[in-house]
Order: structure tokens, then C-alpha cells, then sequence
């Protein structure tokens, strides 16, 4: 005869689930903003590499809204960078795009620890299902004995 | 943890101590070997000349007096060295007062003082930033010899803004605390968020500690208040308050923290937030310590955070001491913050 799994394992294991769930998205709303940073990051790259490589400065400024002018860089060798703690200083151009490649190299590390406890957390997630799924078997089958 | 920063630091550490070993080498210039040598003014304690005949005997012997010697490393030496450390610690998002803290004292430490050209230039350097970065992170807070030392039950009121791990600290602290001897009840004042007061019951089922809940939607504060009086009746050390998190700008939900706090009279108030939020933990700690006041501060997640800004600035921005550091999932990764500790770790290359 199949003993059906107690109640309150399976409640309890509903919870873990649940918790984990809620690990789950964070962690995943993490790994968006370093991915959104990462984008972003290349994308001033490109700029800034695309400014210097321009012979009259002109560039397409965009406001908002779809709605953009032309604009002339007065220095294109100067860049404001916003290093951290709400600090902006001015940097060559270069320095800048070496600045931003390490601000990537440091993100992707931050991606990568935060992939990997999301695979942890999956993978638990996935071992509770299992045990709910085989707990919802036995109960169904006791149910019909 | 802060591996990031680590490695920056010591860069910048090495940078300033090549930075007086260069000053020394330019105004010695005489062949001092492996001596580290120091900068101008120089003054001789003993007072023989150079020796103009080169053989292995004398260079030993000259060795031995430039060591005697002592030197003065001037602020011009180091400015450049100080400017970079300076820009280290902000790419490390460590809060301007703090990094202004940090660089004045390594000058002051560094700038001005007669030193002993046999010391090493290393030791001097690492030396000085680690007494400027324990400064910057004060004392840590000794939360076992608080209980010991105050009347039970201790009570602490967790506050933070939302999904910082809030609720899974108090759990973990519960869990240390029970390791430590100590009998706890935790108080489900998370009464707003979807399932976290099932969060919390799972938790304390998980370690047996006993929870004390009402139904969803309830007074956070009577949940707390019934908390209390479960600790006073059946002597318990120390009484763990969970509330929902909340933004400092909500003056609603602040206004029913400090209803909490009227109700519950904590013995401490801890703010709770995560350390990968860099400068915006210690801007968020700040406001709270302003509206409601902080007793002293929890930092979660450490361990995906390289760049360690926020536990660098938090003790010194807001004045309130680093209580733990979160570092993990498990209920044991967390730890009392040991300053010292962490600094060794910092620029002694520990793991």
C-alpha cells in the first residue's frame, strides 16, 4: 500500500518553493541591470570611438522622444565620466574607453556570480518540484486505493 | 568578497610606496642596495661620508648608515600616489567623506614624519592605510556582548527598503544567536508583503525558533507588541522584530515605523540593505538613520559585491556602527563585522 506524503511535508516544500521563487527574481532583476549597465557601457564606447573617428565633430544628439539634432562636439578628447559615489571627473577619451572596459570586465564578473547562485537556486527548485510532484502522485494514488 | 577593491588597493598601495621609494632613490642616489631609501630633507644621525673606494666590505658598511639615517617624505612626494589612491576608492563607490577621511589620514601618516630609511617602505605605506581604513570603519558592533550586557529580552527592530534580504537576515541572526546560547522569538512584522509571513514561519520552523504571527494585513505593531510581551512571560533573551520593507520618501509607512517604535521600544534599531548597492545603501542608511534612526547597520550579499564601497563608507557616512555581513544563502553565511579582520584581508592579500 503507498503512504501518501504528509500534508505538511508537502506544505512546507510549497513554501520553499515559493521562497526560492522569490530569490529567483530577484536575482534575475539583478542580472538584467548589469546586463542593461553592460549595454549601455559598450554603446558609449561605440560613441566615443565614433566621435573621434568623425573629422567635424557633428554628431546626432538625441533629446528624448524620438526627436534628435545635430550637434558639434566642441572637445571631443575631454569626456565627463561618472566614476562612482557620485563623482565626475574629466577624463581623456581614451582613458575613458579604458575606464568603461573595465566597468564591463567588472560587471561580467558580477554576472557570472550571480548566474551561478541562480543555477543553484533553479537547480533546488527543481529537486522540490520533483519531491512535490512524486508527494501529488502518492496522495492521488492512496486517494484511489 | 571585494575582490575588486582588493586588488585595486594594493595596487595603489604598491604605486604610493613606489612613489617614496623613486623620492629616495632620486635624492640618495648612491647605491643603497636593497635599503629602501627616503626622501628630501635628509637629516644624518651619524654623520660619515660616502665611501669612495667600492669593495664589498664598504658597500655593506655604507648600507648599515644610510639605514641609520632618517629621512622627511614631503606632500609633493606622495600627491600624485594619493591622487590615484583617491580616484581608487570613488571607482570603488566609496563615499566621498569617507575617501576625503581615508586620504588625509594616510598624509598625515606619511607626510612630514621623520622616518628611518630602514623601514620598510611597504610596512610604512600598508601601515598607514590600514590604520586610515580602520578609522573609516570604526569599531564593528559587538552584538553578543550587548545582550550580555543589557537587560532581556534585547529587542531588535530590522528596517531597510524592500528585497535587500531583510527578511532572511533576521533569520540568520536568529540562527547565530541560538548557536550562541541564546533563546530567541522572532516577531512576523512583515504584515504587507505576499507571503512573508509564511517566508519568516518557514524559516523559524526550519531553525526552532518560535514565531509569533498574525493573519496578513494586520498591525505590524501589535504583531510586534505581542512579540514582546511572548519574550517578557517566557523569559527570552532576545526578541527579533521583521518588518516590511519601505522607502524613506513613503511618509505613510515611516510614520508606522515609528508607531512600531513606540509600541515596541527596541533596544536596537538595525537597517538592513545590500552591499552591491554601492553608495545608494549608504545614501538610503543615511535617510533612514535621519528619519527614524539606525542603531547600527547590516550589510547583505556581500559576497557578489567587488567593489566594497558601501562597507567601506556606511560606519563612517552615517556614524552608525557595521554590524554583519551577509555573504551567502545558507543560514550560516553571515558574520559579525571584525574591521580588522576585513582590512587585513583588503591589503595583506588573505583570502
Amino acid at each position: 500500500m503507498i503512504q501518501p506524503m504528509d500534508q505538511r511535508e508537502l506544505m512546507t516544500l510549497q513554501h520553499y518553493l515559493k521562497e526560492y521563487g522569490q530569490q529567483a527574481e530577484i536575482f534575475v532583476s539583478q542580472l538584467e541591470m548589469l546586463e542593461n549597465g553592460r549595454m549601455e557601457a559598450h554603446a558609449a564606447i561605440e560613441a566615443l570611438e565614433g566621435m573621434m573617428a568623425t573629422e567635424d565633430g557633428v554628431v546626432l544628439l538625441q533629446l528624448g522622444a524620438g526627436a534628435s539634432v545635430r550637434a558639434k562636439i566642441l572637445e571631443p578628447e575631454k569626456v565627463m565620466l561618472a566614476i562612482g559615489s557620485e563623482v565626475v571627473v574629466e577624463r581623456k577619451n581614451k582613458e575613458a574607453i579604458e575606464f568603461l572596459k573595465e566597468r564591463i570586465m567588472e560587471m561580467e564578473a558580477s554576472q557570472k556570480k550571480v548566474a551561478e547562485t541562480l543555477d543553484r537556486l533553479r537547480s533546488q527548485m527543481n529537486e522540490i518540484n520533483k519531491r512535490l510532484e512524486t508527494g501529488y502522485q502518492q496522495s492521488m494514488a492512496a486517494g484511489e486505493e | 568578497m571585494f575582490g575588486g577593491l582588493k586588488e585595486k588597493l594594493q595596487a595603489a598601495s604598491s604605486r604610493l610606496g613606489s612613489s617614496i621609494q623613486s623620492v629616495v632613490t632620486a635624492s640618495g642616489s648612491s647605491g643603497t642596495g636593497t635599503a629602501p631609501q627616503v626622501s628630501v630633507p635628509e637629516k644624518e644621525r651619524l654623520g660619515s661620508s660616502p665611501p669612495r673606494s667600492v669593495s664589498p666590505s664598504l658597500i655593506d658598511k655604507f648600507k648599515v648608515l644610510v639605514i641609520e639615517r632618517e629621512m622627511i617624505v614631503s606632500k609633493k612626494d606622495i600627491s600624485d600616489a594619493l591622487s590615484e589612491l583617491e580616484l581608487t576608492l570613488l571607482e570603488s563607490d566609496v563615499a566621498l567623506p569617507a575617501t576625503d577621511a581615508i586620504i588625509a589620514h594616510v598624509r598625515k601618516s606619511i607626510v612630514g614624519k621623520q622616518r628611518k630609511i630602514g623601514e620598510s617602505v611597504d610596512s610604512l605605506v600598508v601601515g598607514a592605510l590600514k590604520s586610515a581604513l580602520l578609522e573609516v570603519l570604526g569599531h564593528g558592533f559587538d552584538l553578543l556582548g550587548y545582550i550580555q550586557t543589557h537587560p532581556r529580552p534585547v529587542k531588535i527592530l530590522f528596517t531597510g527598503v524592500n528585497g535587500t534580504g531583510k527578511t532572511t537576515t533576521v533569520a540568520k541572526i536568529g540562527s547565530y544567536l541560538k548557536k550562541q546560547g541564546f533563546s530567541v522569538v522572532i516577531g512576523a512584522g512583515d504584515t504587507y508583503r505576499a507571503g512573508a509571513i509564511e517566508q519568516i514561519g518557514v524559516h523559524a520552523e526550519r531553525l526552532g525558533i518560535k514565531i509569533i504571527q498574525h493573519p496578513e494585513g494586520g498591525d505590524p505593531s501589535a504583531v510586534l507588541f505581542d512579540t514582546v510581551q511572548y519574550a517578557n512571560s517566557h523569559k527570552i533573551d532576545v526578541v527579533l522584530a521583521d518588518t516590511a520593507g519601505r522607502f524613506h520618501n513613503k511618509a505613510n509607512l515611516m510614520s508606522q515605523l515609528e508607531k512600531i517604535k513606540r509600541v515596541m521600544k527596541p533596544d536596537l534599531v538595525v537597517y538592513v540593505d545590500e552591499a552591491v548597492a554601492g553608495n545608494d545603501a549608504v545614501t538610503r542608511a543615511f535617510e533612514f538613520d535621519k528619519t527614524i534612526g539606525a542603531d547600527a547597520v547590516v550589510l547583505t550579499k556581500a559576497d557578489m559585491d567587488s567593489r566594497g564601497g558601501a562597507a567601506i563608507s556606511i560606519a563612517h557616512t552615517i556614524g552608525k556602527p557595521l554590524m554583519f555581513i551577509g555573504t551567502g544563502q545558507s543560514y550560516d553565511d553571515i558574520a559579525p563585522f571584525e574591521p580588522a579582520q576585513v582590512v587585513d584581508e583588503l591589503l595583506d592579500g588573505g583570502s
